[in-house]
């Protein structure tokens, strides 16, 4: 029975696997734009108040100053941390889906000689993005894991045993992978400045979500 | 790395989709279009709402007050206001929480999502204000840390001062009116306090300046950010006393009030906003200012 659910698995691996690598960076970039949500509101505070004493000089302009409040400061804010989050699993976890696996030398092989022909700082970025939203988003879902399992079970060891034992786990057996789709598609993606642009504030935003 | 565990990959797979597709916006977005597109019911949360640590709720305004709240009772009547219960039956939890857990934030997570979730939390979270609390707190915990952070922000605007003498009366309440420049009905967001120019205005918590501006409506503004989705707003000051960034303390001359802006002549507009909704003032007030005709904005 064991074989039989081992080889099952092994055969339905090509569709899980990129869904996996997929869903690894988008956690990770929500992690990293939810730090990035509480900056943005401080930036579009000091925006709104540049442009409310721009609209606040011609009366047919004077009517947007109170269009915008509070509240559509905080939903703005939101939405640009939204916006943010969804170009990057864009950039960098929907290009994952195209993941193909190989032998596990050979992929690693591969992986070095792409590294050694990056011609370009602006080329490494993605793959940079891939390896700390995949770290972020791996320590996301072991967060979660220990949570869900210590307030359901109240089992302290328990939980901080799975958290490491997932993080582990994805940290081994999905995040190179996905750091060598990254380096794959890198080769090709075009926008390399722009894309270099939206990712860098979230590379930083990554690192701090770390824990 | 082809044939090595694929049950272990299976299953790490499965939990990232599960992240992914429970608790990311990028999740409810694919999980509404499918709704739409099999005409079927979806539970994603609006998109907006992931952000935030579900920490950004606006609470439903609570009655109006009977008798002056207790300075060392406001947290217990906010999360009162919250459970619909009566104030002196929240005092001692919530005493008893703070005592055993050292901090206000986490009795109030206590208090709504269970001693376990506040004690889990305060092992894990960064700090002990409710925002990195509820950070640490798995996505399910979402339903009872909005109810917490209701009630964080009521109790700290039970808690807050007056930004002028008490005897300083209001010419224009906080609600729809008749817009006295413009003309039409429109939503008053604050009180008007008519007072003469110069009057020191005061801060009326501890707080962080998030703005110090000026504009030709709301003239000479302040925006004090007070933690815990509280955050308060004076307009038509003839100077201010404080800049972007500084942290101020209760009862601090923040600036003198004026006529700046769109205005019939010299007052205050004093704002409260939770989680970016403006609220009534006097809500929160068992002593209110008479009121009287004057100036207004």
């Amino acid at each position: 029975m064991r074989w039989n659910l081992h080889e099952r698995a092994a055969r339905i691996r090509w569709a899980f696997l990129p869904l996996g690598l997929c869903a690894l960076a988008a956690v990770g970039a929500h992690a990293a734009a939810d730090v990035v949500g509480d900056r943005v509101l401080w930036g579009v505070d000091r925006i709104d108040a540049l442009f409310d004493a721009l609209w606040s000089k011609w009366s047919f302009t004077a009517p947007l100053v109170e269009l915008v409040g509070l509240t559509q400061r905080t939903w703005f804010a939101r939405a640009v941390a939204l916006i943010w989050e969804l170009l990057a699993d864009a950039l960098v976890a929907v290009p994952l889906l195209g993941y193909g696996e190989r032998d596990a030398a050979k992929e690693w092989q591969a992986g070095r000689d792409l590294l050694r022909r990056a011609r370009s700082p602006l080329g490494l970025v993605r793959p940079l993005a891939a390896l700390l939203l995949s770290l972020a988003g791996a320590f996301s879902v072991g967060r979660m894991v220990q949570g869900s399992l210590q307030l359901a079970l109240h089992l302290s060891w328990l939980g901080h045993l799975a958290r490491a034992a997932v993080l582990t786990g994805l940290a081994v057996l999905l995040v190179p992978r996905a750091v060598f789709r990254s380096l794959e598609h890198a080769r090709t993606a075009r926008f390399r400045l722009p894309a270099a642009v939206v990712l860098a504030p979230l590379l930083v935003a990554a690192l701090l979500s770390l824990r | 790395m082809k044939g090595r565990l694929p049950l272990l990959e299976l299953f790490l797979s499965a939990l990232c989709l599960w992240a992914g597709w429970y608790h990311t916006p990028a999740g409810a977005l694919v999980r509404t279009v499918g709704a739409w597109f099999f005409r079927t019911r979806t539970t994603a949360r609006p998109l907006l709402a992931y952000f935030g640590a579900g920490t950004l709720v606006p609470p439903r305004p609570p009655p109006f007050l009977a008798a002056p709240v207790p300075p060392a009772q406001a947290l217990a009547y906010g999360a009162a206001a919250v459970l619909e219960s009566e104030p002196a039956e929240v005092v001692p939890r919530l005493r008893s929480f703070s005592r055993r857990l050292g901090s206000d934030d986490a009795a109030l997570l206590a208090l709504f999502c269970g001693e376990d979730a506040a004690l889990y939390a305060l092992d894990e979270a960064r700090s002990s204000t409710l925002d990195d609390l509820a950070r640490a707190l798995p996505p399910r915990a979402e339903a009872c840390v909005a109810r917490a952070a209701q009630a964080a922000m009521l109790g700290e605007t039970y808690a807050l001062g007056w930004p002028l003498p008490e005897t300083v009366r209001i010419t224009s309440a906080f609600g729809a009116r008749e817009h006295p420049i413009l003309g039409g009905w429109r939503l008053h967001s604050g009180v008007d306090l008519g007072t003469a120019i110069g009057t020191p205005v005061h801060a009326v918590a501890a707080g962080v300046v998030r703005r110090a501006s000026s504009d030709g409506i709301n003239g000479r503004i302040l925006v004090l950010d007070h933690g815990r989705g509280v955050v308060t707003t004076y307009c038509h000051n003839d100077a201010l006393l404080v800049r972007n960034g500084q942290r101020v303390e209760k009862g601090q001359v923040i600036a003198r009030s004026g006529d700046s802006g769109r205005t019939t002549g010299p007052h205050l507009h004093y704002q409260i906003d939770l989680a970016g909704e403006p609220v009534d003032p006097l809500r929160f007030r068992a002593r209110r200012p008479k009121t009287g005709n004057g100036a207004t904005d």
